[in-house]
């Protein structure tokens, strides 16, 4: 298990290099007036040193508090270390020898040599209280308690056996595993046809990889299946919570008349799609969820084809309009805003049908490399691909995490390689169809908060 | 040996309470599911069922019956909420036909695969396409290879009775199979006699303790993987799915034993004697004999009557378990029989004959002895098959004695 940390976020577009944040620093941590002396730097970004004043020409060189520190590790004295709680990396003065090695490991300055003290120093986030972070006057800084989901959900046991045979940087898995720690033991799992029970969640021969009892139901009945579940355990009055993760394949294809039938009947089951996009265990054939463009195995690029020619079904809404008790979409880039969802859908679950609906990009079949996962998820969502929003009966439809300033979603589309052959108007199609979606959502969370 | 000669009458001193009525097969399958208390039904409405699921939701709807039923919306989420349902420890029944079975086929193959206790009525239909909404068995017989048990009634009785045993069957340690209780469409679905309903006390004593999910089980206090993938090539896996296989063909084995255990503990306790596997009518010194299968023989037995009355030696065999096949019942049943005529109510397509006559070949093979034996087809889309329509079946197999039979089937109801 990785540590937990809390850091301080910047976002370049919106800091005009004011030098508040600076001021700050420097006046809370050693009662100067000298921005030499903060811990915090904002500097004019090398390429752009023209225009300094405008919003996004501004880097940044601050302590990261890494989840996988170098300078801890490049510390020959054990000064440095990570604290298990806050996962703030704390320097121990009494133990440092002065090498300067760490500020040689750390990539982001983020430890450097103190003029004034002739040691090293670096942001402790201020007991978790950053003075930085309240002085900024355009919101460009936040402090980022990554380190409450990793702080509350590390100690919970994950129920998936170690080793899952998923892909390099698989998505899912990560997904999976975070999913069930929260949703718990008391639970019966249907992994339908897909990169779930390949990945082993059902295992071969008789073996299991999960901790929970598990079932591969077919591909299109896992809706109905688990309704039978959840109501016998009802009508025997145990609590079991009865949880779908199942491909976007099924759900939105073949299984979709069980999906729909047990939506309108409000069964009360956690039904969770892990929307990668395709058929990604099979050989990454389309499904109604592919997007437009998209090579698949089934939608090629060739002198007569240049991939997907229908834009993707979306799913999630066709959700809303069963006036299920909960429907949201999510993405592991934004896992505290996942975790909210996942404890709204639990608790809809147990009157009525709950739906997550989770974005996740799939190294294999997108054609991307696999330490690009969270980044390729994160543009999606930054680029309106893909909104985050949230839907009850009682509350309508909300976003969650609007964008204020969307990508253009060729950033997006230009990060993988199943988009590489796209053509201009392909692109200016899909730019479109964002727009469109988006409008139309709005139009739906203006009128259900109307 | 598991036959059974029906000629004696029920005997008061030997019955349970009941109570006498008037109703129709699809209602008499509504309350025999009452009287087994299941926990969960799920129903879609398809003809000629229509009035059984009905039944149904009334009798839950008037508290006369404690279940939880879910109107799914098809067969195959019909049969997939009862599986999970099951696997979760519930008492669980359905019923389908005709092109509603056709839906559900993908969970049915499962049912008996994961040895889940389902009892489900087919209200036999014809079809599908030449599309036809009345009776036949082209339906039950097209599925007879999926590893479910089926059993054939004759009368609304029988359809009443053998549907409280399904369950009772279908829960018995050395079966643990789905039971098809297959009731002809249009002529026992909707035609009235009188019945003797048992008393719920007496029906609760016969049952014993529901007994659904000791085996498999979706439960978090007893955590397993439910159908995990088995096969492949290396390793255990081909041996771990034929342990499955035949672990299934045991179940079928076994049931030919339980199915008739179970019918004489109904007979002693309800004075309701059926024939388990096979009923020999009029059978002791019979020259030559015809086969039936469901409500077509209360007609054949009145053209058996009739001939006995001019004198013929002619008996009749009617099959009451299809699946499994009642090889052993059948062979006594033929001990001295010396032509067959094998009547059909459905095709098999590959063979040119009725499926039952098709199964009857094998069962000809093992007896040692060549018998001439012709297939008869008829009552396809509800057609009747009256007594004057036996009486030529009983004419042609009788003809058998003394000239070879044909490889074509007898079309009964057809114009040449
Ligand atoms: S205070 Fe905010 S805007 Fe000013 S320099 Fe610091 S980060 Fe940039």
């Amino acid at each position: 298990m990785g540590q937990a940390y809390s850091t301080i976020a910047f976002d370049a577009s919106k800091c005009d290099g004011c030098g508040e944040c600076m001021k700050a620093c420097a006046g809370a941590k050693f009662e100067s007036d000298d921005v030499r002396r903060s811990l915090i730097q904002i500097m004019p970004k090398a390429a752009a040193a023209t225009g300094v004043a405008a919003k996004g020409a501004f880097e940044l060189a601050l302590c990261r508090q890494c989840g996988d520190p170098k300078c801890v590790t490049v510390c020959p004295a054990g000064a440095l270390g990570k604290d298990g709680a806050t996962g703030v990396i704390d320097w121990d003065a009494s133990k440092c020898v002065d090498c300067l090695l760490c500020t040689i490991g750390c990539s982001y300055a983020g430890i450097a040599l103190d003029e004034y003290t002739g040691r090293v120093s670096k942001c402790d986030t201020c007991d978790g209280k950053p003075a930085c972070v309240p002085a900024c006057p355009t919101g460009a800084l936040r402090h980022v308690t990554t380190a409450r989901i990793y702080n509350e959900v590390g100690g919970w046991e994950d129920l998936f056996a170690p080793g899952l045979a998923g892909c390099q940087g698989c998505n899912t898995e990560l997904l999976m595993r975070h999913t069930l720690r929260r949703v718990g033991p008391d639970t019966v799992l249907a992994t339908p046809p897909g990169c779930v029970p390949g990945m082993g969640s059902v295992g071969f021969n008789g073996t299991t990889g999960t901790k929970v009892p598990v079932f591969h139901p077919l591909l299109t009945n896992t809706a109905a299946m688990l309704a039978g579940v959840k109501r016998q355990y009802e009508r025997v009055g145990r609590k079991v919570t009865a949880m779908a993760i199942a491909g976007d394949g099924g759900a939105s294809d073949v299984g979709f008349q069980s999906l729909s039938g047990a939506a309108e009947r409000g069964e009360r089951i956690l039904f969770m799609v892990v929307d990668n996009e395709g058929y990604m265990n099979t050989g990454m054939q389309r499904s109604s969820c592919t997007p437009y463009g998209a090579w698949t195995s089934t939608t090629p690029v060739g002198a007569h084809t240049r991939g997907k020619t229908q834009d993707a079904k979306n799913l999630p809404l066709i959700m809303v309009n069963h006036r299920c008790a909960y429907v949201a979409t999510a993405s592991t880039a934004y896992m505290e805003d996942l975790y909210a969802k996942l404890d709204k859908a639990l608790e809809a679950s147990e009157h009525g049908f709950a739906y997550l609906h989770v974005y996740s990009p799939c190294t294999t079949g997108w054609r991307f490399q696999s330490a690009m996962n969270i980044e390729v998820a994160r543009k999606a969502v930054e680029s309106n691909f893909v909104t985050l929003w949230e839907y009850t009966p009682e509350t309508g439809l909300s976003f969650s995490r609007p964008v204020d300033r969307p990508l253009p979603v060729v950033d997006y589309l230009k990060a993988m390689g199943r988009f590489r052959h796209l053509s201009p108007e392909q692109i200016e199609h899909i730019q479109n169809k964002v727009e469109e979606n988006l409008r139309f959502v709005q139009k739906i969370a203006e009128k259900e908060h109307g | 040996m598991s036959t059974t000669t029906i000629d004696t009458p029920n005997t008061d001193a030997a019955r349970a309470t009941t109570k006498a009525m008037l109703c129709e097969g699809n209602e008499a399958a509504a309350l025999a599911v009452a009287l087994a208390r299941p926990d969960m039904v799920a129903v879609y409405p398809i003809t000629p069922q229509t009035s059984l699921v009905e039944k149904l939701a009334s009798l839950i709807a008037e508290g006369r019956m404690d279940a939880d039923i879910v109107d799914a919306e098809g067969e195959h989420s019909v049969l997939s909420v009862l599986q999970g349902g099951a696997l979760a420890g519930a008492r669980t029944y359905t019923a389908t036909c005709g092109p509603g079975l056709a839906f559900m086929f993908e969970p049915y193959l499962r049912t008996s695969g994961m040895r889940l206790p389902l009892v489900m009525t087919i209200v036999t239909r014809d079809g599908i396409t030449p599309q036809s909404v009345w009776g036949g068995h082209q339906d039950a017989m097209t599925v007879r290879e999926s590893g479910w048990i089926q059993m054939y009634c004759e009368t609304v009785q029988e359809v009443l009775d053998t549907t409280v045993m399904a369950f009772k069957l279908a829960e018995h340690h050395d079966v643990m199979l789905p039971v098809n209780v297959c009731l002809d469409g249009n002529y026992l679905s909707y035609g009235a006699s009188r019945i003797e309903l048992p008393e719920q006390a007496e029906v609760d004593a016969f049952m014993g303790a529901k007994d659904v999910n000791w085996h498999v089980a979706l439960d978090p206090q007893r955590p397993m993987a439910v159908d995990p993938l088995t096969g492949g090539s290396g390793g255990n896996g081909p041996e771990t799915f034929a342990r499955y296989r035949r672990g299934q063909c045991r179940g079928m084995q076994s049931a030919l034993r339980v199915i008739t255990e179970i019918h004489e503990e109904w007979g002693q306790r309800f004075g309701h004697h059926f024939a388990p596997l096979v009923e020999e009518y009029r059978l002791d010194d019979a020259e030559y004999a015809i086969m039936t299968l469901g409500s077509m023989t209360g007609a054949a037995k009145d053209a058996i009557d009739e001939a006995r009355a001019a004198g013929e030696k002619v008996g009749l065999i009617k099959i009451k378990t299809f699946s499994p096949f009642p090889v052993a019942a059948l062979k006594h049943a033929l001990r001295s029989v010396r032509a067959l005529g094998v009547v059909d109510r459905s095709v098999a397509f590959r063979w040119n004959c009725g499926p039952m006559f098709q199964e009857t070949l094998g069962v000809l093979y093992r007896l040692g002895r060549h018998i001439p034996a012709q297939s008869f087809i008829g009552g396809l889309a509800g057609a009747d098959l009256t007594t004057a329509i036996f009486h030529r079946v009983i004419d042609e197999t009788r003809a058998l004695l003394t000239r070879p039979a044909s490889d074509e089937p007898v079309w009964l109801n057809a114009k040449d």
